[in-house]
């Protein structure tokens, strides 16, 4: 159930930052908002539930722009195994640790996506290292955004975990 | 048995690590089209993307229209008030003017290549994913006759290329993609050249300009038509940093596209004469430009 509510949400999420971007220095900005869905999922999910939530993240994010397939849904899988054992490791807690788990998560995401497309792109069509500024950008600017992605993706929990009030009587 | 079922989180999470891997590489060497899943899911988005275009255009609208009036009228005396009111008038009249203006420059580009048809169209989505794809979503798609390929303009050059159609929109992978090079003609010399993206929006760079090529800053570049994509004589950029080695067969340059694409709102799709748009639908209203281009039927 879990994995629907990522995979609707990052599909709410993805639709409605390509259309504010465009408001807001029409891309010349980059942010990666439904990134900190997977790292919300490596802390607060099961492995497996998280795992495929953190897939069909994924598979969003090769929809809107992953070419050729797969690359991101490799990636956001990465991304949830990394994060679960770097919170695990760094007993990370709070909106701060939030924040700075989803923004090294996002560089590294965009930094592995960098390489792995190297590594199948012909030499002209390769991405260069010139890009890693703007990488660095998106990972701040996703960074700052993530505890509002952290607050909706707990109030969604919420909604979820509600007990039903009929089975109280 | 009882391995894979002691096992078995570990071997669903590997699957989903090892598969997605697979898929990329096979498709890294075999490219395919969006599958009709795909397509269907991001059918989904375009309502979306439509939808809080349409809202943050109407809060913008009150913004600029009342509550900031409403601030001046706490503030300023009759006198200013009416100041404000004018002022804000000015730059709704302002607003239209520069509409009007860019409207007329897609017009005259339509007039101008009598060969191709146009449709107008609106950017409602943005992505230009620095590890991804660089891509702008128009509001016009398979229904308005646009085809994979088509080239993408605006007054002040070219754009990028349809990329992908869903019904009532279709991306456009811009210029500044790294996957997209345009086959390009200095203007000056009539010396042949690609100009290909870099993944940043501000900047592209030329390729395969012999070395022997006369071409300087400040060359203008225009599309030679050789790409089968592009007719000729297309706006692509400029020359800007020019670097000529003393050895190798060619010269290499930065290039800054003519389009700016971080700044795009209305873009015109370009169809061969032979393929003629659609008519749209009764009552839709008109979204841009459309025009039969140099005045034939």
């Amino acid at each position: 159930m879990r994995a629907v509510v990522a995979f609707v949400f990052a599909l709410v999420l993805a639709s409605v930052q390509a259309a504010l971007l465009r408001y807001l220095g029409g891309g010349a900005v980059p942010v990666a908002m439904v990134l900190p869905i997977v790292v919300y999922l490596a802390l607060h999910a099961g492995n497996l539930d998280g795992a495929v939530g953190a897939a069909s993240v994924g598979y969003v994010v090769d929809l809107m722009a992953g070419e050729p397939k797969g690359l991101m849904m490799f990636l956001a899988v990465a991304l949830f195994l990394c994060s679960r054992l770097a919170a695990s490791g760094l007993s990370v807690q709070g909106a701060v640790g939030f924040v700075l788990l989803s923004g090294v998560g996002t560089f590294l995401y965009g930094l592995a996506a960098l390489l792995l497309t190297r590594a199948v792109s012909p030499a002209e069509s390769a991405p260069t290292f010139s890009l890693l500024g703007r990488m660095f950008t998106e990972a701040w600017f996703t960074g700052m955004l993530s505890p509002l992605i952290f607050a909706a993706m707990r109030w969604l929990d919420g909604l979820m975990a509600r007990e039903d009030p009929s089975l109280l009587r | 048995m009882g391995f894979i079922k002691r096992n078995r989180e570990v071997i669903l999470v590997a699957a989903l690590l090892v598969l997605p891997l697979g898929v990329y590489f096979a498709h890294a060497r075999h490219p395919s089209e969006r599958s009709r899943l795909d397509r269907m899911v991001l059918a989904l988005t375009a309502p979306m993307e439509k939808g809080v275009s349409r809202a943050v255009g109407a809060i913008l609208n009150v913004w600029n229209g009342y509550i900031a009036l409403h601030h001046a009228h706490e503030r300023a005396r009759e006198l200013e008030r009416q100041v404000s009111v004018l002022k804000l008038k000015e730059m709704e009249f302002q607003r239209v003017k520069e509409e009007n203006d860019r409207l007329h420059e897609l017009l005259a580009f339509a007039q101008a290549t009598p060969d191709w048809r146009v449709v107008g169209a609106r950017v409602i989505g943005v992505r230009l994913d620095p590890k991804g794809l660089q891509v702008i979503t128009i509001d016009r798609g398979s229904e308005a006759g646009i085809v994979r390929m088509m080239p993408v303009m605006v007054g002040g050059g070219v754009v990028g290329r349809v990329h992908a159609v869903a019904s009532s929109t279709a991306d456009v992978l811009v210029l500044t993609d790294r996957n997209s090079s345009i086959a390009v003609r200095v203007e000056r010399s009539r010396a042949r050249a690609n100009v290909r993206g870099t993944g940043s929006p501000e900047s592209c760079r030329l390729e395969y300009a012999l070395r022997s090529d006369d071409i300087a800053e400040g060359d203008v570049l225009v599309t030679s038509g050789t790409d089968g994509v592009f007719p000729r004589g297309l706006l692509v950029g400029k020359v800007t940093g020019l670097k000529r080695s003393g050895q190798g067969l060619y010269q290499r340059a930065d290039v800054a596209p003519a389009a700016n694409v971080t700044k795009l709102e209305e873009v015109l799709v370009l169809f061969p004469s032979e393929e003629r748009p659609p008519a749209k639908a009764a009552g839709e209203a008109p979204q841009a430009a459309e025009s039969t281009a140099g005045g034939k039927p």
